[in-house]
């Protein structure tokens, strides 16, 4: 039957564009692992691979490179599927992790620990090396972490009271987002020159944080996310017809919002507390992703994680080749980057999926 | 099959009730119609219905269990839902049709799935749609699926919230003969809401009138009288009866 063949063949199409997605992430790490400031041969970084180069090109590539690259398709996928389970739970194409005010609670706490701390719990000097590393090299992070954690239980909790609508979720992490960002104008308005510019350095979002160890953390709630997600594809699916249907087909919509928002946001908010802001991503990719592929979350989320780290692979190789030794903040070149991809995009005649 | 009891429900705690008191009961296979003004409570009955919302007092049972009690996905096998406005997602018919099973496999649909949703699409005569993505459908083959859906679920009763609110003429007949058909054939009952009386007379074993929240007449086409229809609308209208069946015109007020 020709429709059958039609279905199949839609079905192929999108096996293909996830396998070619996959295929292009694998291919771009490795261009990645030998593009860097310390113009090293092609021969070198090969060499440095098999760990047969000097002991300085070794620790590059092992122990700067690589967890870089690793950093970027896990917070890349992170940061995109975030996107994309945000838009769908809040029924509004411009959520994203920012907009329960994760980012912005995830820079007061980092903020917080900077400058009232120094970078430390136990050391209140005021000496440039304490700052961003500080006594506990983790103290910023988790500072970071748990502010957008306490952000995120707030909202949600709020939320909870009354019926859990998309509307006024939206509305709230506005309203709470905007309290973070006015606490973090007066933290910085008394805080300390080098104070200010380690706490403004901070929030650049810069891959070059990441160390094996943050990179497991990272993956491990990125994996979980992604399985949990992709196990629920087709309570998103449902999702999108609206509550009242989706409830009727017997998804338990509060529930599956709830969850799936908290997870979002806490995938986001670790990856955030490593790597500093990184905008943007959880928008175009998950729209990029939807306008070309459609909104079946079975193939828009696996979609959706492997063009996140596509382009924070991209962003991340640009900005280490046009910082002149020393790379520009990945934030910044992800926007410059796919902004106008996605308003291509969206300007295309393709643009009638949602 | 269904049987609702002094069923309560208001939208806020200080509000006004919007539900004061339905009592309504639909046989097997019968198709109800609920007539009333905008605002008298017909689409939050039926939410209240479909578990969409907690009613405040009151029962619904279904054939004999009680609905409030009942857990999303069985109430989902018992009762489905074809809403007024229909939005699905960028999704192929296929797959929107498939979402209808959702109740049935939770994470990822079977063959059994599969070939029911075959059937239906066969049997709808959809077949030469499966593939094409829903969002790019006609408002009348959108309402066509948007049954389809509602059928995967193999429900006993169909809720079907004004089928007619934004078709053409032409649509708005496949979309009742279709309705009725599933009716007929499948032994399914439907209860829906119309505007249209005379589509209502049509379609309807069973009539509800509702007015502020309460069914105030019930029963089959011989209730529907100038009478009722005047308590029900505020509206005059004149009934003549051609060949045994009952034409409803305007009477009062000249347009």
């Amino acid at each position: 039957m020709r429709e059958q063949t039609d279905l199949r063949k839609n079905r192929r199409k999108n096996t293909a564009a996830i396998c070619l997605l996959a295929l292009a992430v694998l291919v771009l790490a490795f261009v990645c692992l030998f593009v860097g400031s310390s113009h090293m041969s092609l021969a070198d970084c090969f060499a440095a691979l098999m760990k047969r180069g000097t002991a300085a090109q070794v620790r590059i590539i092992w122990n700067i490179r690589i967890p870089r690259v690793l950093a970027a398709i896990i917070a890349g996928a992170g940061l995109s599927i975030s996107g994309l389970i945000m838009q769908t739970d809040l029924n509004n194409p411009m959520a994203s992790p920012s907009t329960l005010g994760v980012s912005n609670a995830a820079v007061f706490g980092a903020n917080l620990s900077i400058i009232a701390f120094a970078g430390g719990f136990l050391d209140t000097g005021n000496h440039l090396s304490s700052y961003t590393v500080g006594a506990n090299p983790y103290a910023t992070s988790l500072m970071a972490f748990l502010f957008s954690t306490a952000s995120i239980l707030l909202i949600l909790g709020l939320c909870r009271l009354r019926a859990f609508q998309p509307g006024v979720v939206v509305l709230a992490g506005i309203a709470i987002g905007s309290v973070w960002t006015a606490a973090t104008t007066i933290l910085q308005f008394y805080a300390t020159d080098v104070g200010l510019s380690a706490a403004v350095i901070w929030t650049f979002g810069d891959l070059g944080r990441a160390t094996y160890r943050t990179d497991l953390i990272m993956a491990v709630v990125v994996l979980v996310g992604l399985v949990f997600f992709v196990f629920l594809s087709w309570q998103f699916n449902a999702l999108l017809s609206g509550d009242a249907a989706a409830k009727s087909m017997g998804v338990a919509v509060d529930r599956l919002r709830f969850i799936s928002m908290l997870l979002a946001s806490i995938i986001t908010a670790v990856c955030v507390s490593f790597l500093g802001i990184i905008g943007f991503v959880g928008i175009i990719c998950p729209h990029v992703t939807k306008r070309l592929l459609g909104q079946d979350h079975r193939v828009s989320i696996p979609a959706s994680a492997l063009s996140g780290s596509i382009l924070l692979l991209l962003a991340d190789t640009a900005s280490r080749s046009l910082g002149n030794g020393s790379a520009l903040p990945v934030g910044a070149i992800t926007s410059l980057l796919g902004a106008p991809f996605f308003l291509a995009i969206i300007f295309s005649r393709k643009g009638e999926h949602g | 099959m269904l049987a609702i009891e002094n069923l309560h429900f208001r939208y806020s705690r200080r509000g006004p009730l919007v539900l004061n008191g339905v009592d309504l009961e639909l046989k097997d296979g019968e198709i109800g119609i609920l007539l009333g003004k905008n605002g008298s409570g017909k689409t939050t009955l039926f939410k209240t219905i479909l578990g969409i919302q907690r009613p405040e007092s009151g029962s619904i049972r279904f054939d004999g269990e009680d609905l409030l009690k009942m857990n999303r996905r069985e109430r989902a096998r018992r009762i489905a839902y074809v809403p007024q406005a229909i939005h699905f997602g960028a999704l192929s018919v296929y797959d929107t049709v498939l979402m209808g099973r959702v109740s049935y496999f939770g994470y990822k649909a079977g063959r059994e799935d599969e070939d029911a949703v075959e059937a239906i699409l066969r049997d709808m005569k959809l077949e030469d749609y499966a593939a094409r993505n829903v969002e790019e459908l006609s408002g009348g083959e959108r309402q066509k699926i948007a049954i389809a859906r509602a059928l995967a679920q193999e429900p006993r009763l169909l809720v079907f919230d004004e089928p007619t609110g934004n078709l053409d003429i032409a649509n708005e007949q496949l979309i009742l003969s279709e309705a009725r058909r599933v009716a007929r054939e499948k032994g399914i009952g439907i209860l829906t809401s119309l505007h249209d009386l005379n589509q209502a007379l049509e379609l309807g074993d069973r009539f509800f009138f509702m007015k502020e929240g309460k069914i105030c007449q019930d029963g089959g086409a011989e209730i529907v009288t100038e009478n009722v229809i005047f308590e029900t609308f505020d509206a005059e209208v004149r009934i003549v009866e051609i060949e045994g069946k009952k034409i409803i015109m305007n009477g009062g007020q000249k347009i």
